[in-house]
């Protein structure tokens, strides 16, 4: 078991690291898509598209799309650092304290934001697909996603309970 | 606090220092000296029979309840 453990910490840290610097690479790639995308022309000759008011319709929703994902990259970066600071806690052999509880409460919520977002985006996709130009954003809905909300909530309160009793334990002579 | 720990004075009359008590009672001088000051929030049954036998003792000579408002810390 503690063999597992220090194979899987070591890892878990660097990935999570390697994860972090993924994370905001994508958000320059985003945000240079945004901003470089000249204009509509451009977007339209890019794709062959022909010009028409659903092509239109499907530029902008392509753009709403990529405000709504660069939006997503400062909620990853929030999940991965509290991860990241919960993975050294228990690196420092002292995982069952408040600010662990606060932490997974934190992320729970951002994963919540981040379901949210997935939903918005599917709609978008849905609004501006037509049958000449399908629009597949691959945002089916996902009941892992909501199970991962529900679970990450219950285990932040299971982890709030945890530090309470080791507090209590603490003191017990 | 409401319950007083009168370790001091079992240690007195017996003339036992807390490291003669730590060791004859099998718990570190550091959480024996956390339940002398009265700092400890709670003492397993485990401790106060072993504390008790090492100072041949009741559990009534070790801790003493002192009337006072619910709660209230020292």
């Amino acid at each position: 078991m503690t063999r597992h453990y220090s194979a899987a910490l070591p890892i878990a840290y660097v990935l999570l690291r390697i994860l972090i610097l993924i994370n905001w690479l994508a958000g320059v790639a985003i945000l240079a898509l945004l901003v470089l995308t000249p204009n509509e022309q451009w977007i339209l000759s890019a794709f062959k598209i022909a010009p028409s008011a659903d092509a239109s319709r499907l530029v902008m929703g392509l753009r709403a799309v990529a405000v709504l994902g660069l939006c997503t990259i400062p909620i990853n970066y929030l999940i991965l650092k509290r991860l990241l600071a919960m993975v050294e806690t228990v690196r420092a052999g002292d995982p069952f304290v408040a600010a662990n509880a606060s932490r997974l409460q934190t992320i729970a919520w951002a994963l919540l934001a981040l379901q949210l977002f997935g939903l918005v985006i599917a709609l978008i996709g849905n609004a501006v697909s037509t049958p000449a130009h399908p629009v597949d954003l691959h945002t089916s809905f996902s009941v892992n996603g909501w199970l991962a909300v529900l679970l990450t909530f219950v285990l932040a309160r299971v982890f709030a309970e945890g530090a309470q009793m080791r507090d209590e334990l603490e003191g017990t002579v | 606090m409401a319950i007083a720990v009168k370790l001091d004075d079992l240690l007195h009359d017996r003339r036992m220092t807390l490291t003669e008590l730590a060791e004859r009672v099998g718990i570190t001088i550091v959480n024996l000296s956390i339940l002398k000051t009265g700092k400890a929030r709670a003492i397993r049954f485990s401790t106060l029979e072993a504390i008790c036998a090492a100072l041949a003792c009741q559990p009534g000579d070790i801790l003493e309840f002192l009337p006072g408002p619910a709660g209230a810390e020292s």
